[in-house]
């Protein structure tokens, strides 16, 4: 009964304990241990140990078996199972063999416990500790013993073994600041008991740096420190992130003032908007904390832009337009600010807008830069769109990229048509070279414009003279973009210039022609005059009469000789006073064949050849008589100043030219030596021959004639071989 | 008065009026004993020329006129200078003109053979006072 009774004081036992016999049958157990191992069992005694917990596992079952057969016990602080169906327990135990009186092995006593909470929560530590990469440590200051955590060790890359002290502890962390840091501050700890926790970078057993967060406490028992315990994170990523986003967001901050880009954040949930200082500079606002709403910055805005600036707001919180707008604001001195403002709107999970996140900038130079380029693009597109002076934009290989309307009538072509071409084909060629030349002194940047008179060629082929000023236009870097070309057509001018030099070439011409006049009036009359005068002396004193009768004859030849020179100094004065308007066109065959025929008989004297090589129907612009007289002078004087040696050959051809129509008068005559008497061919009462009827007149009248009919003779000649007289006429009119 | 008639004249004019005055003018005032006559410049250069081919002597005074055919005063001025044995510098010349253009006056004192000019007509004083000149 001595074995029921204990079994009875068992029953009350905190712990759950169970004595079983040799057959582990319960002989008695505590409460507990029914409450915790089998709660719905009536009574365990008699019962087999493993018939009430049928699941005990395998290894438990042969601890018991051998501590009943052996008589040893067996001890657990811990040991977990994991059942069939997947569920875990952890059971801790004691088992001893008891004995009888006899010291035979009565059965086991065995004591057990369901830890499986606690455990699970050493465990959940224990893996918190890892997830968290956060270590323990501790130092009992009486022994100086430092403890680590497993983890502790991991952080410092020491292996599991590895035996710290304080000192060797410190030494981890980087020589200089960081050490320095914690040595004062567990130093303080030790002193006053001040508890830490800070982020120190420390060196690991292999060598790599490793932010960390040491944290640590101190524990004091009669105002003396006892031990100092506390926590070791690794922080390093998120350091190492977090130093990221500073020195990123520092730079950003810089990046921003620097550009003045101000950056704002509108919440639209509680109609807050935030606003850096950037962005009170812009709006040229004070700063007032917390006061800024959307408001603050409608109000702004310019009047004329704040209905359209709200209105691309509320389109970026629909999600119908990203906010990038341009708008004037005011300052509240009045002075107005253009300012680019971008935005892009944040959502909450709904996919509701909920934010607007953004940055404003002034852009009031590029405006007003912008407006001031258009302006002066205007100015430009004006002036060479309305300029007199021909205008073209020409492109840096010479073709044209842009032309004004003056431009294109100077050279009679379309705009389209000038687009085309380059500036070459429109350049004469020989001012081409100095044109070319010029334009490349440009692209090699030695000079940034130049003028040039040049000519160009109108699209009719006519020669059109301009001044050329061409101007380099380069891009803000300086590269050569295109050349602005300004011709000022200056034909009117050079045709004014060559008509008025053609003028005072007549009007010198005609001075010389009437001094010419003058004197050989003067001298002629004079030579007649001292002649007679002369004679009429010598028949005052002369008695002798058959000597009066020679006197009187010579006087009269001397005053028949007066009445020829008046008669020809009044030929030529018609001939200079011969008008335009009695200009013909005159069929010149004709009138030449006309003339001939006056002159058969002299023809026939001479037995001279007259040859006609002139189109019948070809016409000359002409004064009629002048034409006639013309004609007859050259014929007779080829016909008077012929060889002797040879039967008279006259040649009369004729040529169109490009501004005249040119007749030459060939003959094989006497010929004139040009070299002594270039200068008074045409001179008046000039002989070149010892002929009776020379007067030395016809050439002289003949030249006038054909100078009264804007036309021009030339002659050529070789003595004894022939002489050769070029008539110049105007064209017919049509 | 110690007046001395000249050795020889030429007269070099195309005007037969002229040189039927001249000749019988210097007849009045026993000017000289000889007188060449040519039309033109060409016949007198020639001839004086062939003068001095021969190795005769040329006339001492010469008139010359400076309008002529063929060949002016002028251009037998220019010939006559490039003549060899000319004898110029007891030649002497006188331009017998009517004309009264300066640029003829002009020309005349090119001429460093030219002595005067007289203007047509030539009268018996002209001939009188060079007859004086050529004395002294």
């Amino acid at each position: 009964m001595q074995t029921l009774s204990i079994t009875s004081l068992i029953k009350d036992s905190p712990s759950a304990v169970a004595i079983l016999d040799t057959q582990l049958r319960f002989a008695g157990n505590s409460k507990v241990w029914a409450d915790e191992f089998c709660p719905n069992c009536e009574s365990l005694t008699g019962k087999n140990y493993f018939d009430v917990i049928p699941r005990t596992p395998k290894k438990l079952k042969a601890i018991l078996e051998n501590c009943l057969n052996e008589g040893v016990r067996n001890l657990s602080e811990g040991e977990k199972f994991i059942y069939p169906n997947g569920e875990i327990q952890w059971l801790k135990w004691k088992i001893n063999a008891w004995t009888d009186a006899n010291s035979e092995i009565g059965g086991l006593i065995v004591l057990l416990e369901d830890v499986t909470r606690v455990k699970r929560r050493e465990e959940l530590y224990a893996k918190s500790e890892r997830v968290a990469r956060t270590g323990g440590w501790e130092v009992d200051m009486h022994t100086n013993y430092v403890y680590w955590t497993d983890l502790t060790r991991d952080i410092h890359e020491v292996s599991k073994d590895f035996q710290p002290n304080l000192e060797s502890g410190l030494n981890f962390y980087k020589k200089g600041e960081h050490r320095e840091r914690i040595t004062n501050l567990v130093t303080n700890a030790i002193t006053d008991g001040t508890p830490w926790d800070t982020e120190l970078i420390l060196i690991t057993a292999k060598g790599n740096e490793l932010w960390v967060r040491a944290k640590g406490e101190v524990e004091f028992i009669n105002g003396k420190c006892i031990r100092i315990y506390g926590t070791f994170q690794d922080i390093d990523e998120k350091k190492k992130t977090e130093l990221d986003f500073k020195r990123i967001s520092n730079r950003l901050a810089l990046a921003t003032q620097g550009a003045n880009v101000g950056i704002w954040e509108y919440d639209l949930i509680s109609d807050s908007l935030v606003w850096d200082d950037i962005m009170y500079n812009l709006f040229g606002i004070e700063k007032i904390a917390n006061q800024t709403t959307y408001d603050t910055w409608l109000n702004s805005v310019h009047p004329d832009d704040m209905e359209r600036s709200n209105q691309e707001v509320e389109a970026a919180i629909s999600g119908i337009k990203d906010f990038d707008s341009q708008f004037r604001i005011i300052w509240p001195n009045g002075e107005i600010r253009h300012i680019r403002g971008i935005g892009v709107t944040k959502k909450n999970a709904q996919g509701k807008v909920v934010k607007l996140v953004g940055t404003n900038y002034d852009i009031t130079e590029l405006k007003n830069t912008q407006m001031m380029l258009q302006k002066s693009e205007e100015s430009f597109h004006g002036a060479f769109e309305n300029s007199d002076t021909g205008m073209a934009i020409v492109a840096l290989d010479g073709s044209f990229e842009k032309v004004n309307e003056s431009l294109c009538a100077s050279l009679g072509y379309a705009e389209k048509e000038l687009l085309t071409m380059n500036f070459k084909e429109v350049t004469h060629p020989e001012d081409f070279n100095d044109d070319r030349s010029l334009l490349k002194q440009i692209t090699k940047r030695k000079r940034s414009s130049y003028k040039l008179e040049k000519r160009y060629f109108h699209k009719d082929g006519h020669v059109i003279h301009g001044i050329l000023t061409v101007t380099a236009v380069k891009d803000t870097s300086g590269e050569l973009l295109h050349f602005v070309s300004q011709v000022t057509d200056i034909t009117p001018r050079i045709k004014n210039e060559k008509k008025l030099s053609h003028l005072v070439d007549i009007t010198t011409e005609q001075n010389d022609s009437l001094l010419n006049f003058a004197h050989i009036v003067s001298h002629n009359l004079r030579s007649h005059s001292s002649n007679l005068s002369m004679l009429t002396n010598f028949l005052i004193k002369e008695k002798s009469d058959s000597e009066r009768e020679n006197l009187l004859v010579m006087l009269r030849g001397a005053t028949d000789s007066l009445n020829d020179t008046i008669l020809h100094l009044n030929e030529v004065v018609q001939v200079k006073v011969g008008a335009f308007e009695k200009m013909k066109n005159i069929n010149l065959y004709d009138a030449i064949t006309d003339v001939q025929k006056n002159l058969s008989i002299l023809i026939q004297e001479k037995n001279a050849v007259c040859e006609i090589n002139v189109p019948r129907d070809l016409k000359v612009r002409v004064i009629p008589a002048y034409l006639d007289s013309i004609i007859l002078n050259l014929l007779t004087n080829s016909l008077k100043y012929s060889s002797p040696k040879r039967a008279p050959l006259i040649q009369i051809s004729s040529k169109i030219e490009s501004n005249a129509i040119t007749v030459s008068f060939k003959d094989n005559g006497l010929g004139i030596d040009l070299k002594r008497n270039s200068d008074k061919l045409f001179g008046m009462y000039k002989t070149f021959h010892r002929n009776k009827d020379a007067k030395g007149i016809g050439l002289f009248i003949t030249k006038n004639q054909m100078e009264a009919m804007n036309g021009k003779i030339e002659a050529e000649s070789t003595v004894d071989v022939g002489s050769t007289f070029k008539l110049y006429f105007e064209k017919p009119l049509t | 008065m110690n007046i001395t008639k000249i050795r020889s004249v030429c007269i070099i004019d195309d005007d037969p009026i002229f040189i039927y005055g001249t000749k019988r003018i210097m007849n009045e005032a026993d000017f000289t004993d000889e007188i060449l006559v040519f039309n033109d410049g060409q016949e007198a250069f020639d001839a004086l020329k062939a003068i001095t081919e021969k190795g005769d002597e040329l006339p001492s005074m010469i008139f010359l006129d400076i309008n002529m055919p063929i060949m002016t005063g002028w251009e037998f001025l220019d010939e006559f200078i490039k003549m060899p044995n000319n004898n110029s510098e007891n030649i002497i010349i006188y331009i017998i003109s009517s004309s009264v253009d300066p640029r003829d006056i002009a020309r005349i004192q090119q001429y460093k053979i030219v002595n005067n000019y007289i203007l047509k007509p030539i009268s018996i004083e002209d001939l009188h006072n060079i007859l004086k000149s050529v004395g002294n």
